[in-house]
């Protein structure tokens, strides 16, 4: 079953939670006060609060309605309404398995996480949302000019696109992972190489605005040629 | 010197003028106006006070200020004497915070109108609120991710702003809406980031950060 880059590392810092939705699964990811990941089916087993709502307490993830926590493997570890009762073991926030590797978080909706392989020395750049699918995101980032020129494209599949773009004199690498998140709605998560000057990376994060642009007004003109 | 805030505790922009003095630590009264389902921000008494018949209303001594960026850079100007706040004395960071302050305008357009919507069923178009709230906050998660290349945190220059406080409460409450922030990481960092201040007051919709109430420091 597919494994999804659903973020970037650096976007999901200690004691925070995120959401995600991977092959159609609601999915609560965060990280503990010690740096460890967990994602977690995003409904606390109690009454079906979305956990993503919820807040850090050292090694657990506590759910915003009624505070019960949540530690190792899922498993509840505390209900305040009863302190001194030791939860069940059966009481356990299904868990997903989690992976990070190359700066990215990736996620498996079923068995073992599998991060797909990504050129070595990139930096995160930023993670940025298309209202389009996977392919049409894709087929802009290797269509859109950067400064004039075509970006080279490296390699492409349908979990993302690696390409070579020149940026004063130099040549730098632009990773794209791309997670459909929803039907027609894409994030691309996007590396570069980690030499890139802030500077540069402005000039990068603002082409992947029109990358944007160029992908939706693709859509929005198909759509247009559908309805007429 | 001080104020009186006519005051709803549900109003984002309220909250404003609320947050700023408690980031300040300014004293201050307030006069509760019912604008839900009361609608005595309409009531004559209100109307003689501000015509335009809108929230908040800040009265200092012979001052009446009816717009929320003012009272936002009269309170920092007043209450502020580091002027970090309200950069007047920088020309080009003081035209930056103008510039947020004007697109705080927008947010409350589009998340604002979008939040009316959805908890007091104003008859309001919210698929077109949604799209401009939509647009605003791509908008600030461009500028923001620039900022963050460069270390910044704020909207502008190394302190918080007035700008920051303006247009903080329509893109923390734009979920009432129907908005949500799981698209715009560099806008999550932000909203930590204030919430995160000493000093900072929380309104209904917006918690305080757990690890401050537990004593931890954030940025510690």
């Amino acid at each position: 079953m597919p494994t999804e880059p659903i973020g970037l590392s650096r976007d999901l810092p200690a004691k925070r939670v995120m959401r995600t939705m991977v092959d159609g699964q609601d999915i609560a990811v965060w990280r503990s006060a010690s740096g460890k990941i967990a994602a977690w089916a995003n409904r606390c087993p109690h009454r079906g609060m979305r956990l993503s709502h919820g807040f850090v307490r050292g090694e657990n993830l506590a759910c915003l309605y009624h505070g019960w926590h949540y530690g190792a493997h899922g498993r509840c570890t505390y209900i305040p309404a009863h302190p001194e009762l030791e939860p069940p073991a059966t009481i356990m926030a299904q868990a997903f398995s989690v992976e990070e590797r190359d700066g990215l978080i990736w996620v498996a909706s079923d068995g073992t996480a599998e991060p797909r392989g990504l050129p070595g020395g990139l930096a995160p750049l930023r993670s940025l949302t298309f209202q389009t699918a996977k392919s049409e995101a894709s087929e802009a980032f290797s269509s859109t000019p950067f400064e004039g020129n075509p970006p080279a494209v490296q390699s492409s599949d349908a979990g993302g696109i690696v390409l070579r773009v020149d940026v004063d004199s130099r040549t730098l690498n632009i990773a794209a992972a791309l997670h459909e998140a929803n039907q027609g709605e894409t994030t691309a998560h996007l590396l570069v190489s980690d030499e890139a000057t802030p500077a540069q990376k402005v000039s990068l994060s603002r082409w992947c605005e029109a990358v944007r642009r160029r992908a939706e007004a693709h859509v929005t003109t198909r759509g247009q040629e559908n309805a007429a | 010197m001080s104020f009186t805030l006519y005051n709803w505790v549900l109003s984002g922009n309220c909250y404003k003028v609320r947050l700023l003095a408690s980031l300040l630590d300014v004293a201050y009264e307030t006069v509760a106006v019912d604008f839900h389902p009361g609608q005595q921000h309409k009531s004559e008494a209100m109307l003689a006070l501000n015509p335009a018949g809108t929230l908040p209303v800040l009265v200092a001594g012979d001052l009446v200020l009816t717009e929320t960026p003012a009272m936002l850079a009269w309170i920092a100007a007043t209450f502020d004497p580091s002027g970090r706040w309200w950069p007047t004395n920088d020309a080009r960071a003081m035209a930056e915070v103008m510039e947020w302050l004007a697109f705080s305008s927008a947010l409350t357009a589009t998340s604002g109108e979008a939040r009316l919507k959805a908890v007091l069923d104003r008859p309001i178009d919210l698929p077109k609120a949604l799209a401009g709230a939509e647009r605003c906050f791509r908008q600030l998660e461009q500028h923001l991710v620039e900022r963050r290349f460069g270390g910044g945190v704020w909207l502008v220059g190394d302190h918080p702003t007035i700008a920051d406080i303006a247009c903080f409460p329509y893109v923390a409450l734009s979920p009432d809406g129907g908005l949500e922030h799981d698209a715009f990481p560099a806008i999550r960092e932000w909203l930590y980031a204030i919430r995160g201040l000493p000093g900072f007051k929380t309104m209904p919709g917006i918690h305080e950060l757990h690890e401050l109430r537990e004593g931890e420091a954030v940025h510690g």
